[in-house]
């Protein structure tokens, strides 16, 4: 018996032994523990990405995906630490806003040479995808995904603020003013807040605010680098928000949990959050405990002239030293992003929406739960300027609106330290 | 052989080789981080630049100090008058403390100190055209001392009352000492988790006791008025146990026999704490204070993982800006000049540790 399991445990070392091109792996989305391979039934943003992972990880000959431990919210933080400490994971997400950034500095591999060869045909990506990822000229990153802020309507309470089109689409607002008149009808009918999000600590009122400024043709900061943030459009994006918190319909302090939690329980109309969610709240709606039921996922309305929502863009990259010093580690690297591009529909599944024609183009996509309701999303996606400075203007951002609705501080006060503050770091 | 050897060792020859692994592991991951950090701050220092460019970085000397501590047309005068009044109050009270012998040198000293920082540090403000190069430097140190200063008084108070309560030799007394003490040993990730959970306005167990009392909860978190205090309490319960057992163990050294003596002239309970346990626990007391206060400058877990340093900043602490200036913003060298000033405050307080250990031994 014991020769038995000796031999057993040679093999075992044996096998583990085998020429397996060990990838590390980082991304943010979320812990997941038992995703398990099975790509097409898993749910939820964090669940579905380690299943794809899990599966390419399985599948790939050859190759075996290590995925490293990280924190979402300091995910960049690690990733820089990492590069700077010499040990970047060989795969990792990235928002497609940070990849000027990077890529500036020459952190990251340059993959337009080598995509066709593992598989991946740039022709199939939305040409703004491709925007997304290319720096002077290369390719910096493999784009998984658009996502965008929605509306999440409870259809239930609408329909008792009589907000229902007679085709069963929310009823939903085209100016200030009507965003206004909506929340208080919704109030004096159902007695419940209009409108919910996380405006306490994630930056879901900088989105609104800078989708707000799109829709009337302004923006945050020019193309130069010069700050514009203390300007008529910047005030009447705020006071759109801030009439809703002056007025009761809205409660500024929730964060993402609670906020999140109150649209799930019926205590709000409608739920300001991302495409992530689509499926959880689809799932959560068809749980007879939770009070939400009649649920309904619709663009970001147009409360200006012109159409746009705030979006941003998921992508792989792979760090310019992989490509450098380890072609074959580099190459099981793009064997992975391309396993994972195969399965961008089930990725979709989540709420994203696809950046591939092909699958954009699929039955199968535009079968997916609530999909119609918020096509026209794809075509209002719209992000800021490149900037190597995004995440320091969103916190300015992020925390001037909040010192408005959470401390009182004036528009005019908040708009001017926010300029300062921002043309100080374009600047730098 | 081998005793011959050791005998050509001097005693001197033998502690310093024993001290040699202390020695260098100190030098390697104390002394010279501590003067590259100071090196770093000298220079304009990309953390991803020079990652990449070893030579992408630019001594600037003390330009990184000027940008985060100063700025433009910074005038001095009246700017607040409550600060200044109260340190112009403090230092005569100083004098006149010192020149009736009521408190020693000291005291004195650091009395007088202190308080003409109050008068002076407030008084810098930007002129009519000026302004701070980063506005948000002061305010931040001054969120870093407010916390310390709600922190340290209540981790204090709180831990020399259960301490004093729980200094008997019962097997419950021990169950109790062994449950206070336990918050101690868990991760700042575990506590906030826990605090966020208990703060939380929809789930919360402070919530629901609100709500049966009648009360509408309250947004701890997200509120400008309740956040710091979320924070403080949170920290509070977490650093309760190493306090608690140090005071423990200085009410333990004091004899009973004067407890005793005590009763007799009629002292028990509150009489007897005020008159025969504070006294006695003076320098315990020091010691903790000193201790926590060099500690608790260095919050950071609390404010970045519960409230993120908001709402509008007011949680926000100066190692959670030290990290963003450095990691987020990859502003290496300012990063540095605010760690390094962070370093004086704290070396500030360590001195005065060191003079009241040494004051203590004489």
């Amino acid at each position: 018996m014991r020769h038995v399991l000796l031999t057993a445990a040679a093999a075992a070392t044996f096998a583990s032994a085998a020429p397996a091109q060990e990838v590390t792996l980082a991304r943010f989305f979320g812990a997941c523990e038992d995703a398990g391979t099975d790509t097409t039934t898993s749910v939820g943003e964090a669940c579905i990405i380690q299943s794809i992972i899990n599966a390419a990880s399985a599948e790939i000959d050859g190759v075996t995906v290590n995925t490293l431990p990280t924190d979402w919210g300091n995910y960049y933080d690690q990733i820089k630490a990492a590069f700077a400490g010499g040990t970047p994971p060989d795969v990792f997400v990235m928002h497609a806003h940070t990849i000027p950034e990077f890529a500036s500095l020459g952190a990251l591999a340059d993959l337009s040479g080598d995509l066709e060869a593992a598989g991946i045909d740039t022709s199939d990506w939305a040409p703004l995808a491709l925007d997304g990822v290319t720096y002077e000229g290369g390719i910096y990153g493999v784009p998984m995904d658009f996502h965008a802020n929605l509306f999440h309507v409870n259809l239930d309470l609408m329909a008792e603020a009589d907000l229902v089109n007679d085709d069963g689409s929310p009823i939903l607002p085209t100016s200030p003013d009507e965003l206004l008149a909506h929340a208080e009808q919704f109030k004096a009918a159902t007695g419940k807040n209009y409108l919910a999000a996380d405006f306490a600590q994630f930056p879901i009122g900088v989105r609104l605010v800078v989708s707000m400024l799109w829709q009337q043709g302004s923006n945050i900061f020019d193309a130069e680098g010069n700050a514009q943030v203390d300007t008529t459009e910047t005030r009447a994006a705020i006071n759109s928000i801030v009439q809703l918190f002056e007025n009761d319909l809205a409660d500024p302090r929730l964060n993402y949990a609670d906020s999140q939690q109150a649209f799930l329980n019926g205590e709000a109309g409608i739920l300001v959050n991302g495409t992530w969610v689509v499926d959880f709240y689809d799932s959560e709606a068809a749980d007879p405990d939770v009070p939400l039921t009649n649920y309904y996922v619709a663009d970001f309305p147009v409360l200006f002239e012109e159409s746009a929502t705030w979006a941003g863009s998921h992508g792989w990259a792979i760090p310019a030293s992989l490509k450098q010093d380890d072609p074959e580690t580099y190459e099981a690297a793009l064997r992975v992003i391309a396993f994972i591009q195969e399965h961008n529909l089930d990725w979709a599944r989540t709420g994203h929406m696809s950046v591939l024609q092909s699958v954009l183009e699929s039955d199968d996509y535009n079968a997916l739960p609530h999909r119609d309701e918020y096509a026209a999303t794809a075509t209002m996606a719209a992000d800021l300027p490149p900037t190597e400075h995004f995440s320091a203007i969103q916190d300015i951002l992020n925390r001037e609106l909040q010192a408005i609705w959470l401390t009182g501080k004036s528009v005019d006060n908040a708009l001017s330290d926010a300029q300062i503050d921002i043309q100080d770091v374009l600047d730098s | 052989m081998r005793s011959r050897r050791a005998a050509q060792l001097s005693q001197r020859q033998a502690a310093l080789l024993l001290l040699v692994p202390f020695l260098a592991t100190y030098a390697l991951f104390l002394v010279y981080p501590f003067f590259r950090g100071v090196w770093i701050s000298m220079h304009d220092w990309n953390l991803l630049a020079v990652a990449f460019n070893p030579d992408a970085k630019e001594f600037v000397g003390l330009r990184n100090y000027e940008r985060v501590m100063w700025g433009e047309d910074i005038e001095w005068g009246l700017a607040a008058p409550l600060w200044q009044g109260l340190g112009l109050i403090g230092l005569a009270l100083a004098a006149v403390l010192h020149r009736r012998s009521r408190v020693s040198r000291f005291n004195a000293i650091a009395l007088g100190v202190v308080s003409l920082l109050l008068v002076v540090l407030p008084g810098f403000h930007p002129g009519e055209v000026g302004r701070w190069y980063d506005r948000r430097f002061w305010p931040t140190v001054g969120n870093t001392v407010l916390f310390v200063g709600l922190t340290v008084p209540g981790v204090t108070i709180s831990a020399l009352l259960l301490a004093a309560g729980m200094n008997r030799e019962t097997r419950a007394m021990g169950i109790l000492r062994t449950l206070f003490f336990l918050s101690q040993v868990l991760s700042v990730t575990v506590v906030t988790l826990i605090w966020q959970i208990m703060f939380s306005p929809r789930q919360g167990l402070i919530a629901n006791i609100t709500e049966v009392a009648g009360g509408t909860p309250i947004n701890w978190l997200t509120d400008q008025q309740f956040a710091m205090a979320a924070i403080v309490i949170a920290t509070v319960w977490w650093s309760l146990g190493i306090a608690m057992i140090l005071f423990l163990a200085g009410l333990q050294d004091i004899s009973s026999e004067i407890y005793e003596a005590a009763a007799l002239d009629n002292a028990r309970g509150p009489r007897a704490f005020w008159f025969i346990t504070l006294p006695n626990l003076r320098r315990t007391i020091t010691l903790v204070v000193v201790l926590q206060i060099i500690l608790h400058f260095q919050v950071f877990g609390q404010s970045h993982l519960m409230t993120q340093g908001g709402p509008n900043d007011t949680t926000q602490v100066l190692v959670r800006y030290i990290y963003q200036t450095g990691f987020r913003d990859s502003e290496l060298g300012r990063a540095s000049a605010m760690a390094v000033f962070l370093f004086v405050i704290m070396g500030g307080f360590s001195v005065v540790q060191f003079i009241i250990g040494r004051e203590k031994d004489e």
